[in-house]
This record gives C-alpha cells, structure tokens and sequence, in this order.
C-alpha cells in the first residue's frame, strides 16, 4: 500500500505534464460549401446572378477557353501539437475544398465542378509515416 | 529484502526515465502537409485528347487553381509535405539552472510538389506532368549544413 502512494504520485504528474503541454490549434479559410447550395445549380440554367445569390460571390474569377470560371473555396487545417519541457511534437494537416462553375458566353451554368477533401482532415500528432 | 529490490527496481527506472529525457532534450519534430499526394498511377487514366476535365475531377477532385496560359488553360493540384526538426543543446541545462541559453541547430525542407494538366479550347487534354521531385527528407534531420 505504501508502496502504491508514490507510484499513484508519479502517473500524476506524469498526466498533467503531458496534460500541460498540449495545444490543439484548428484554423479555416471560408465558409464549407452547402451540398444543397451546389446541387441547386443547373447546367443550361441557373444564371450568374443566381449563383451568386445562393453561394456568395466567387473567391476568385477566373478566364479559361473563353469563358467566366467561378472559383470558390474552403480551407481547413487541424493541428495537435505536444509541447513538453524538453521534446516538442506538433503535425498540421491542411486541405482545401474547391467548387468551380463554368459559364457560357450568356452567363448561364455550363459546368460544375466540385471537390471535398477537408472531410478527410484529421488531428493526428505523430510526425512520421505518411 | 522485498523493500530493497523495490527499491532498486524504482532507483533504476528513474535512471532509465531520466536517460531517456536527457536523450529527447531539446528535440522538436514538426511536420505541416498540404492536401493529399496524386500519384502518377491516379493519373493512369488520362488519354491524351480525349480525357476531359469533367472526367479527370470526376476521378481525383477539382483542381486548386485553373489558369489560362498562352498555351491554353491549365489545371493546377498543389500538394506538399514540409518537414522541420530542431535540437536546442541548451534544453538540457534548463532541467538543472534556472537560465540556458539556447544552442539550437534546425532544419525545415518545404516539398511543394503539383499536377498540371493542360488543356485544348473543348477542356480536353492536351499535356500533363508532375512537378520535379527530389528524393524523400526524412522527418528527422537537424543537420543544417
């Protein structure tokens, strides 16, 4: 029983040393697209003015082949990081989201293009492997 | 003679526990990536003037960046891995004094790697290619010489 006491003292410690140094850090860029937003577009009919009413005006305008180009986009980075009194950990993980909509000379939709990656962003904390 | 070999037992793990602190002093691993890696066999697909881009972000996601070039328009998927570590000597010092100075030796190697894909006025394919690599860091290297 004596014996326990400072064994139960140690792993004490030992919690809120580990405890002490750990900083969680999440930071975005944007706003996360809503399906429904993106689904509402249809090709040969939703115009310019629509787009931008149930999306918010593009990040970007981009000119490719002749033709308006919408670029809107979403970052999302998560960061544990392990800041002890003499070993430091820490991992950033980032990933973007990025919807194109592509015009016609009319301003009426002729393509979408859409791409989600930050579902697959993940706190991890151990800096090797892949 | 229980209480001296606990004793013992406990003397030797708080060697061992200080040995491995001593040994981690002043270690700091940092790593930062960006998006996920495209591998030239995702890209296996690609027919050179028949794949689309509608067919190409079906397969691996919309590009991060679409530009037009003198040559046509261009699709861009960025992606990159940067890796920093750092070994402070004066980490150690700091365990007994209450000041040391830091005597730190650090590296920090950014790969930023990308996919271009070029493409004819109907966004069918014209040209693709990774960007150049080097061979892999590893995750621990302070050496900055």
């Amino acid at each position: 029983m004596l014996l326990n006491r400072p064994l139960i003292g140690m792993i004490l410690v030992l919690i809120l040393v580990i405890l002490e140094g750990c900083v969680v850090t999440r930071g975005t860029i944007g706003e996360p697209f809503k399906e429904e937003a993106i689904s509402a577009i249809k090709k040969g009919k939703t115009t310019m003015a629509e787009v931008v009413s149930s999306i918010g005006a593009p990040d970007r305008i981009v000119r490719g082949n002749d033709r308006e180009i919408f670029h809107y986009y979403y970052y999302d980075g998560k960061s544990p990081a392990l800041l002890l009194l003499v070993l430091n950990f820490a991992r950033m993980d980032i990933k973007s989201d990025n919807l194109y909509v592509f015009f016609n000379r009319d301003g009426i939709a002729e393509e979408v293009i859409y791409g989600n990656r930050t579902d697959r962003t993940r706190f991890r904390l151990w800096p090797f492997g892949d | 003679m229980t209480n001296v070999a606990a004793r013992f037992l406990s003397i030797r793990s708080a060697i061992g526990a200080l040995c491995i602190l001593l040994l981690c002093a002043g270690c700091s691993v940092r790593r930062a990536t960006l998006n996920e890696i495209v591998t030239p066999e995702q890209v296996n697909f690609i027919r050179i003037g028949q794949t689309t881009i509608f067919e190409l972000a079906a397969k691996i996601g919309a590009p991060d960046e679409i530009a037009e070039s003198d040559f046509g328009s261009l699709a861009l998927y960025y992606w990159s891995d940067t890796k920093s570590a750092g070994l402070d000597f004066g980490a150690i010092g700091r365990l007994f004094l209450p000041y040391s100075p830091s005597m730190r030796l650090n590296k920090t190697g950014i790969t930023p790697e990308q996919l271009q894909v070029m493409f004819d006025p109907q966004w069918t394919v014209r040209a693709y290619g990774f960007s150049r690599k080097s061979s892999d860091e590893p995750v621990i290297w302070f050496w900055p010489f």
